[in-house]
């Protein structure tokens, strides 16, 4: 605090006064670009240079009243106090020494004065303040710029120390308010305008805002296009619920098509509306317990009367859940499956006819078997006994007649009989299990053995042959291949069979192999067909079935069969069974 | 033992013929009745109608039972006949034609004693009947008749 008083030399108080004048413009300079703190330098600046208090009273926008913004004291309390007496604002039509500074523009200055001539001329409760502190002397110095009054600088002096308040406490608190003014309405000036920097930057970001909002608004709608076209698109019925009054809220083009309805006629409506009593009745029971079960369900089968008559739908209803999990709306998805259904119907009829023709068959194979066989077993039985009674009055060639006629009727039984096997392979259900092909084998040969014992022929049957399938079928199969080698051979003295398996690219491939009459390998072709015979019924008997019965066999349990061999030099049938894995 | 009869039943004359020779010729001696359909064999066996005064009035010593029979089928004479009590443990021959009816019959369980497929070689057939006759009416102890 720079002590001013009647001991200091005139110039040295005024050069003291340049002094803090200059240090005064610094600190308001400093302080423009935040105005609060520039009226508190303000203050506190003329309060240390003049004292005691300072208050800056500032008019306000409407110029009806001074304001009082900011106090210094060097003691806090009597600034606090000066606070609180100048929160009221001092209206411009009372008679103050305030009002009186601003409008006459110079500064007013009472060195001492008796506080009763400070009654009036301010307001009571500040003459309260000054008589209780006991002011002695103020000076009231006018803000002005440009011929524009922007308040006042009040100071008063208060402490009994301090000298009366003369001409150059006048001259420096005059030359402090006129710069102090000028820093205010800088200060101002940068205020407002960084308010319209402000207010145009607001502007720029709620356009900004807005256009954001517009493009949202634009891509959320793009987004439910794409999702309308969507379902509208779905081939199947689509139609959503409301999950309380269970009136159609959305559909689909499809659903439109399947009912013959527009969605126009359907939105805000019920089941009711369209469907018979009992059918709307079935809708609205299997919506009420998908709403409460909060679980899709499904409806494999149900009818629905359109325009088009009764049409079948397999439907899956779905609830759908709000963020709390209460049902909001039911989904529904219908797939017409009229078309499939009576699809279905007329496999089934077909299947039906199938195995009605299938079971015709099979009585009429039966009835081949005999009825054909009766007739034949009379021509062979009384043939023989022709032979047997009456032999002595025929000769030898009547006789050999009825030898023939007998061979005749046998060939014609084991035809019949082959032929039933052959039906049979492709009428019997196969029931697959792990079969011992090697114990088969010797079974067979076994049997052919103690038919002909005479036969001198070797047959190698291979150690743990086995294949998963049916062993009736599979013994035919067998039975027929040995056979035929047995049968081929029977014109060589000391013959050789055999029966083993091999692997070709990965695969097990059975053989039955002898060294008997063979065939020409042209007609390799035609030995799986019926009724094919590449030998003369004079050099081997033989039906001409077995292969094509065999093949069949092959075929159905998946596998191949085929044959190599050469005139006079053997013949080798080679053949593959599915294995267990890929069974179907 | 002229009272061990044998039952036949066999619509056909043929096979009714080579049947009784067969028999002749494998020194099957037995007196045998020719039933020539099942429900004949029916009447014959629990001594209904014409036959219901029959004597000796026991049951034969053996049935030779063909299949396919008019009026009542080989199939329903052999169910009836396991169902009676006096029946059930009647030896039964079955003479078939096939061995498809081998297999239907197979799946009745009906208790067939035997099957015998009547073969289109006589000689077979002779050697088949052989067999049926030395094993039922030699070699079989019959099981005491049912009262």
């Amino acid at each position: 605090m720079t002590e001013s008083g009647a001991t200091k030399s005139e110039a040295s108080r005024r050069q003291e006064g340049m002094r803090l004048l200059a240090e005064a413009l610094h600190e308001f300079a400093e302080a423009t670009s935040d105005y609060p703190r520039l009226l508190a330098v303000i203050a506190k600046r003329v309060a240390e240079s003049i004292g005691d208090v300072c208050s800056v009273l500032l008019l306000s926008d409407d110029k009806e009243s001074l304001e009082g913004t900011t106090y210094y004291d060097r003691d806090p309390e009597v600034a606090r106090q000066y606070a609180a007496v100048a929160q009221r604002r001092i209206s411009m039509s009372q008679p103050t020494v305030a009002r009186e500074a601003m409008q006459s523009g110079k500064p007013i200055c009472i060195p001492r004065f008796d506080i009763e001539t400070l009654r009036g001329r301010t307001t009571p409760e500040s003459y309260e303040l000054h008589r209780r502190i006991g002011a002695h002397g103020v000076l009231v110095v006018p803000l002005r710029v440009r011929n524009e009054a922007l308040g006042t600088l009040s100071i008063v002096r208060y402490r009994p120390e301090h000298a009366p308040l003369d001409e150059i406490d006048v001259e420096v608190a005059s030359s402090l308010a006129n710069h102090a003014a000028l820093a205010i309405s800088n200060s101002r000036l940068l205020k407002s305008a960084r308010s319209e920097a402000d207010r145009r930057l607001e502007a720029e970001a709620a356009l900004f805002e807005s256009e954001r909002l517009r493009r949202a608004e634009q891509d959320l709608a793009r987004a439910n296009r794409f999702l309308d076209a969507i379902i509208e698109n779905i081939p199947d019925m689509v139609f959503v619920k409301d999950a309380t009054t269970l009136a159609f809220t959305r559909f689909n083009r499809a659903g439109e098509e399947l009912l013959g309805l527009g969605r126009h006629e359907l939105m805000g409506k019920s089941d009711y509306d369209f469907f018979p009593k009992a059918e709307a009745e079935f809708f609205i029971q299997k919506d009420r317990e998908t709403l409460a079960a909060k679980a899709m369900i499904d409806i494999p089968e149900e009818p629905i009367q359109t325009v088009r008559g009764t049409r079948w739908l397999h439907t899956k209803k779905v609830p759908i859940l709000d963020a709390e999990g209460t049902p909001v709306h039911l989904l529904g998805i219908s797939q017409d499956i009229t078309e499939h259904r009576s699809a279905q119907a007329q496999l089934l009829q077909a299947k039906e006819a199938a195995e009605s023709a299938n079971r015709e068959l099979e009585s009429f194979s039966y009835s081949v078997a005999h009825d054909l066989r009766t007739p034949l077993r009379a021509i062979d039985g009384f043939s023989l006994a022709l032979l047997e009674d009456y032999g002595d009055k025929l000769d030898q060639e009547g006789r050999g007649y009825l030898e023939r006629v007998r061979g005749a009727a046998q060939h014609m039984a084991e035809l019949i009989d082959d032929l039933l096997t052959l039906s049979r392979v492709t009428r019997t259900e196969m029931r697959r299990q792990r079969v011992d092909l090697s114990e088969l084998g010797r079974a067979i040969v076994a049997r052919f053995q103690s038919i002909e014992p005479a036969r001198q022929i070797t047959v190698v049957i291979g150690d743990g042959l086995s294949a998963f399938g049916d062993e009736g079928l599979l013994g035919v199969v067998l039975e027929n291949l040995l056979g035929n080698s047995w049968k081929f051979t029977s014109k060589r003295q000391d013959a050789h069979i055999e029966f083993g398996a091999t692997e070709k690219d990965g695969v097990k491939v059975f053989f039955v192999r002898d060294d008997g009459a063979g065939f020409d390998m042209q007609y390799a072709e035609r030995l799986f067909g019926v009724f094919q015979r590449l030998h003369h019924a004079t050099q081997f008997e033989g039906t001409g079935i077995g292969l094509a019965t065999v093949q069949r066999i092959v075929k159905r349990h998946s596998g191949r069969i085929w044959a190599q061999g050469g005139i006079d030099q053997g013949a080798t049938f080679f053949f593959t069974l599915a294995d267990e894995v890929s069974t179907p | 033992m002229s009272e061990r009869i044998i039952l036949l039943v066999e619509d056909n004359p043929n096979d009714e013929a080579l049947t009784l020779r067969a028999l002749k010729k494998s020194n099957i001696l037995n007196p045998v009745f020719v039933a020539r359909d099942g429900a004949e064999a029916l009447d014959y066996l629990f001594l209904r109608g014409e036959y219901a005064a029959r004597r000796p009035a026991g049951n034969p010593e053996l049935v030779l039972l063909d299949l396919k029979l008019p009026k009542v089928d080989g199939l329903e004479v052999l169910r009836q006949l396991r169902a009676d009590e006096r029946t059930r443990l009647l030896p039964v021959v079955v003479l078939t034609s096939s061995v498809e009816e081998q297999d239907l019959l197979r799946g009745y369980a009906l208790g067939a004693n035997s099957y015998v497929r009547k073969p289109i070689d006589f000689n077979q057939f002779v050697d088949a009947v052989k067999q049926l006759g030395l094993y039922w009416l030699v070699l079989n102890q019959r099981p005491p008749e049912s009262k």
